[in-house]
């Protein structure tokens, strides 16, 4: 969709025309607010007005898409608000390559999520409704955030509605999961706040100029005005590592991912408590690979262990789980594995792989997580132990399903593949990582496919359990859903160009930025 | 014959208190005409005292004079100040207004005695003589003795109230000896002209070891009313003890009124020893971080844990102090700026979490444990809200009030060249944020165990309303807080 | 003549006494009685420097002091005739309703 619109507008478009990004990122939050007014019994009209402000909101991000510039690498559509002037803070949101496929993501599975919640909410309905909204603002503000100390407010910001989306309509361990979320992740921001402080005063000092600008701190560090001993800046990628690792989540931090996705709510909000996740990795690209090269050549070796060890670890302990949710939780922590380690090659390849597969895993892990809630709310189980044949009664849910797990696994023709494969061929040409870390990742990859399907095979094939023999199969919603899902999973498979074209030019950049490190060791 | 002369009065200066200290006696005589079964009058009375006096301060705003020999200073600091004061003390009549019937202890002296602790605290923070500042922090403390056993003949109250008295005297005599030590070491009792003498570096070695013990007597006195450990384990007794708009106005008004002058007091007399005092400041603002939040972990009761995360608030505060009287400028500006701005957020955040506390607190029967809360959400959603608001604040979770006030004293500890307890203070608060936490999952997550609460009088309402809202805004639009505060300039830089 | 430092050696042992009769003493009534010898201790060394520096104001603040420490003994001894009401002691280690 970006691809065709070249050249709407050149460059830089700035604050005298629409706001097109600020519509996009408060028009979800507005939404909540309506909700919230609207009379209890109400449903129809909270689903209604929710659903209305989430597909608008998909609609400016559309509209962003086609503004965008493929072929201008740096931040486009910026506005800049004065925040709190005297410290140099300031509402700058703006996209590049990079964040502009993550905010067409979030967009798009907004929507999704809200109208797949529908009916399998219980309670409270309208408070559900307003927190996913408010999340979908959190989020659109976190990937367009170009000033530090706004981009902590909105990573910040994602943080109480997720928790309270697990916390009060997970499943049975959702206080635990709730607060483990909160305990993991609020520890790895306070990392990340001392981070932003650090590098702000530095960056102050050095230069004279206060300013949480991400822009103009890299146009300092890479012109030289703002010199960072090496071990000052090892510290500070370091405390941006460990913010980010831990939302990632990177192997060994990623226990609150497992527990948390595992208890959320079995409607599409998984889906987007699913982006939540891509913060880490988009983080790691736009504060540690971006603004410390250096740093990043130096760790490159070591965070690829982690990496490794996370995609073998991860799918490991997924091939071994009877319950659906936790399968799939560990096959996404498997696949963030996978994506640091695109970004950890600090090559162009291995950084767009990272970004397309932050894209793909996004649409078919959360799709089978929707799958496995149609699943759970016929049979009332997670089990895998509790289903069995279904194909026969569900021949729709079940060629869906099988076509999603493909795209997940990596078939080729699907979106997986190409991801993975430029994932792999960037961390095999990488000079800090090479063939030792990329053929164990391959063999991650092949364990993804026995497990899904392993999972796929116990479920839908074989005969099918009495207890599920009058099982319907999708309604017309669910379906629509589940086409919707399914078709990027086959489109961005056969074009993908239409996924990396955007992205080219920011990702190049960024990789640039790498090469006379990697160059000298 | 020897003529009498007196000295010309600044009257600008003493304005607010005239009007706090005069209104407050006129009430008093008031009361005696005003029914019993119509008490409340006297404190929607105290509240438009209290308006009147922070409209008086709004000429004010640019003075910078001082009278009475020097010994009453109006300057921005403690304009802000008396403002922030002002405002704290109209929240604490509005929540008291209601749960004063309620709890059957609604006398008029009440709202009389809540106006003079407020004149105690303007004096903290207008004083600019140990004198001062000693009659201003003996003013606030005996005040507050009486209002902290006010719920007779509830036990509690009164043993809380025996107990703050009997710290607070003691603490009330540290601090007389360290003055006397410190007049002793430069013969003056004038912040300025102490800041001065020790400018000429002209003591002696005896006036030296004078001045140093004084100081720390002094430090003392007031690490106790601000509860910095290791003077802080009446805290959590007193809280508890006392009526509920007391321990609000308590952890807030009293512990602002403690800094601003420990902050005056420090920087305006005693910048030249920074070197010294700093490091010790900050091992003990350490440790108050971690006994306060070590404390609040356990808790299970919530008026108890707020206690403690009072006192680890004060550790935070405490940063801002350090980096206040560091000899470079712009962190020692940066420093007093976070204490205001810190104090200011700090301020609305408790009064708005002991607003919701008093709220769910029916008639005889305490309602501060955490069971209490359970299932909130359900009950009185918008209460569930304004404590979540709270929670998050005190926990530093933007977008509120406090998150801004610890990145401003975490900026401006680092400034000052302690990056170290920035450290600590960061990871200390992310430990923090989990009993915060608990909180929240248990008034959301939770289910409800008991029935829902009384419904809320009007006045506990606005009062409640009016914190939050305070919490959110300077969380959402902080300019003008930080614009405030940065035009206050404190010390030799003034 | 006595020199100021003789003086102010005194008070400081005053106010040692005080400290620790206030520590170590249990009874409240007592403790008041520590708490006044600190303030005294105070009072005996502003004198002491107010006549070695022939200046009035360590005299004045002097007044202050006695003044507040009345009004603070006036105020604990309410307290404690409503606490001895209730639970006839005046020991403050059976002051415990609160946990601390």
């Amino acid at each position: 969709m970006p691809l065709r619109q070249r050249s709407v507008r050149n460059a830089v478009v700035s604050m005298n025309s629409v706001p097109l990004l600020s519509v996009m990122i408060w028009l979800p939050a507005l939404g909540a607010l309506v909700v919230l007014a609207l009379p209890r019994q109400n449903v129809a009209a909270q689903r209604g007005v929710s659903l209305g402000a989430a597909l608008l909101a998909l609609a400016a991000a559309v509209g962003v898409a086609l503004f965008f510039n493929p072929a201008h690498a740096g931040f486009q559509l910026v506005e800049r608000v004065a925040w709190v002037p005297s410290w140099g803070i300031s509402y700058t949101v703006s996209v590049d390559g990079i964040s502009l496929w993550l905010v067409v993501l979030t967009a798009f599975l907004t929507p999704i999520a809200l109208a797949a919640s529908w009916g399998t909410v219980e309670r409270q309905e309208r408070a559900f409704h307003a927190l996913v909204l408010l999340l979908a603002s959190g989020l659109f503000g976190v990937f367009t955030a170009q000033d530090m100390l706004l981009f902590y407010v909105f990573f910040e910001f994602t943080l109480v509605p997720t928790a309270l989306l697990i916390g009060i309509w997970g499943g049975a361990e959702r206080r635990y999961a709730a607060i483990k979320f909160f305990a993991y992740t609020f520890s790895g921001s306070v990392f990340l706040l001392l981070g932003i402080i650090g590098l702000y005063l530095l960056h102050g000092q050095a230069t004279g100029v206060y300013t949480f600008d991400i822009a103009t701190i890299l146009a300092s560090l890479q012109l030289g005005a703002l010199r960072l001993d090496t071990g000052a800046e090892r510290l500070i990628f370091g405390l941006f590592f460990i913010g980010f690792a831990i939302k990632a989540p990177i192997w060994p931090f990623h226990t609150w991912m497992t527990t948390a996705h595992a208890e959320a709510p079995s409607s599409g909000v998984v889906d987007i408590i699913g982006l939540l996740i891509k913060i880490g990795a988009y983080g790691l690209i736009r504060f540690n690979v971006q603004l410390f090269p250096a740093a990043a050549a130096w760790a490159a070796p070591a965070v690829g262990v982690l990496a490794v060890i996370g995609i073998l670890y991860a799918a490991w302990i997924a091939y071994q789980q009877t319950d659906m949710k936790r399968l799939l939780a560990y096959a996404s922590v498997s696949h963030v594995g996978l994506i640091v380690l695109g970004i950890f090659a600090l090559n162009t390849q291995g950084i767009a792989g990272a970004v397309a597969h932050m894209v793909n895993s996004a649409l078919t892990t959360g799709a089978l997580f929707l799958v496995v809630g149609m699943l759970v709310a016929r049979r009332g189980s997670r089990e895998l132990k509790a289903f069995g044949g279904l194909w026969k009664t569900m021949p729709w849910l079940g060629s869906l399903t099988l076509l999603l797990a493909l795209g997940s696994i990596g078939l080729p023709g699907l979106n997986g593949f190409v991801s993975e494969f430029t994932v792999l061929q960037g961390s095999w040409r990488s000079p800090g990582l090479g063939w030792r870390y990329t053929l164990p990742a391959i063999l991650g990859v092949v364990f993804a496919a026995v497990y899904l399907l392993h999972m796929y095979r116990t479920a839908f094939m074989g005969e099918t359990l009495p207890e599920l023999a009058r099982a319907p199969d999708v309604r017309p919603r669910e379906l629509a859903l589940l086409i919707a899902l399914a078709t990027p999973v086959v489109v961005l498979g056969l074009y993908p160009n239409a996924l990396f074209g955007p992205m080219q030019q920011s990702v190049t950049q960024i990789a640039q930025g790498t090469l006379p490190y990697l160059a000298s060791r | 014959m020897t003529e009498i002369i007196i000295p010309p009065i600044d009257w600008r200066v003493a304005a607010q208190l005239s009007i706090i200290f005069g209104w407050a006696s006129v009430l008093l005589v008031i009361a005696l005409f005003v029914p019993r079964s119509r008490t409340r009058i006297i404190g929607y009375l105290a509240i438009v005292g209290v308006i009147v006096a922070a409209v008086a301060g709004i000429p004010l705003w640019g003075v910078n004079a001082e009278t009475f020999s020097g010994m009453l200073r109006l300057d921005a600091y403690s304009l802000t100040l008396n403002w922030l004061f002002l405002a704290s003390t109209a929240i604490t009549i509005a929540l008291s207004l209601d749960y004063l019937p309620r709890q059957g202890i609604e006398r008029s002296e009440y709202y009389v005695l809540v106006l003079f602790a407020t004149g105690g605290m303007m004096l903290l923070a207008q004083g600019a003589d140990l004198i001062i500042l000693f009659l201003g922090l003996e003013l606030l403390s005996i005040v507050l003795y009486v209002l902290t056993g006010f719920a007779y003949p509830r036990i509690a109250s009164e043993e809380a109230g025996m107990k703050y008295l009997l710290i607070g005297a003691f603490a009330g005599g540290f601090v007389v000896f360290g003055i006397a030590l410190l007049y002793g070491a430069t013969g003056s009792m004038n912040l300025r002209a102490i800041g001065e003498t020790l400018a000429r570096q002209a003591l002696t070695p005896e006036e030296r070891t004078y001045l140093l013990a004084g100081a720390a007597l002094v430090v003392v006195g007031f690490g106790y009313k601000v509860a910095m450990a290791p003077f802080h384990m009446w805290a959590p007794d007193v809280y508890e003890g006392a009526p509920t708009p007391v321990t609000g106005l308590l952890s807030v008004g009293s512990k602002a009124a403690g800094f601003a002058s420990l902050l005056r007091f420090l920087v305006e007399a005693l910048a030249g020893e920074w070197q010294i005092w700093a490091p010790v400041l900050a091992a003990l603002a350490i440790a108050t971080l971690a006994v306060g939040n070590i404390g609040a972990l356990t808790q299970q009761n919530v008026k108890r844990m707020l206690a403690y995360s009072s006192i680890g608030h004060a550790g935070y505060i405490l940063f801002g102090v350090i980096a206040a009287g560091a000899t470079d400028g712009v962190a020692g500006q940066r420093g007093v700026e976070s204490v205001l701005l810190y104090l200011i957020a700090y301020t609305f955040t408790n009064l708005g979490a002991f607003g919701v506390l008093i709220a769910l607190e029916q008639r005889g029967e305490a309602a501060w444990d955490m069971g209490d809360l359970a299932g909130l959400w359900n009950r009185r959603p918008w209460l569930a809200i304004a404590m979540a608001v709270c929670m998050l604040s005190l926990a530093g979770i933007p977008p509120t009030g406090g998150f801004w006030g610890k990145l401003y004293v975490f900026t401006a500890a680092w400034l000052a060249g302690m990056g170290w307890i920035t450290v600590i203070g960061v990871i200390i608060a992310a430990v923090a944020a989990f009993y915060y936490l608990r909180i929240v999952a248990q008034m959301f997550m939770a289910e409800p165990a008991r029935e829902a609460p009384l419904p809320m009088d009007r006045a506990l309402r606005v009062g409640l309303t009016l914190a939050t809202l305070g919490v959110l805004i300077l969380g959402f639009i902080p300019t003008p807080a930080i614009d405030l505060v940065q035009r206050v300039v404190l010390g030799v830089r003034g | 003549m006595v020199p100021t430092s003789y003086y102010i050696l005194l008070s400081a042992l005053l106010f040692t006494l005080g400290v620790v009769g206030v520590i170590t003493r249990r009874n409240a009534l007592v403790l008041f009685m520590s708490v006044e010898l600190m303030l005294n201790s105070a009072n005996l060394a502003l004198v002491t420097f107010a006549m070695a520096r022939q200046d009035i104001a360590g005299q004045i603040v002097v007044f202050f002091v006695i003044v507040v420490a009345a009004a603070e003994v006036a105020v604990g001894l309410a307290l404690l005739v409503a606490i001895f009401r209730t639970k006839h002691t005046t020991d403050v280690d059976e002051i415990n309703a609160l946990r601390g």
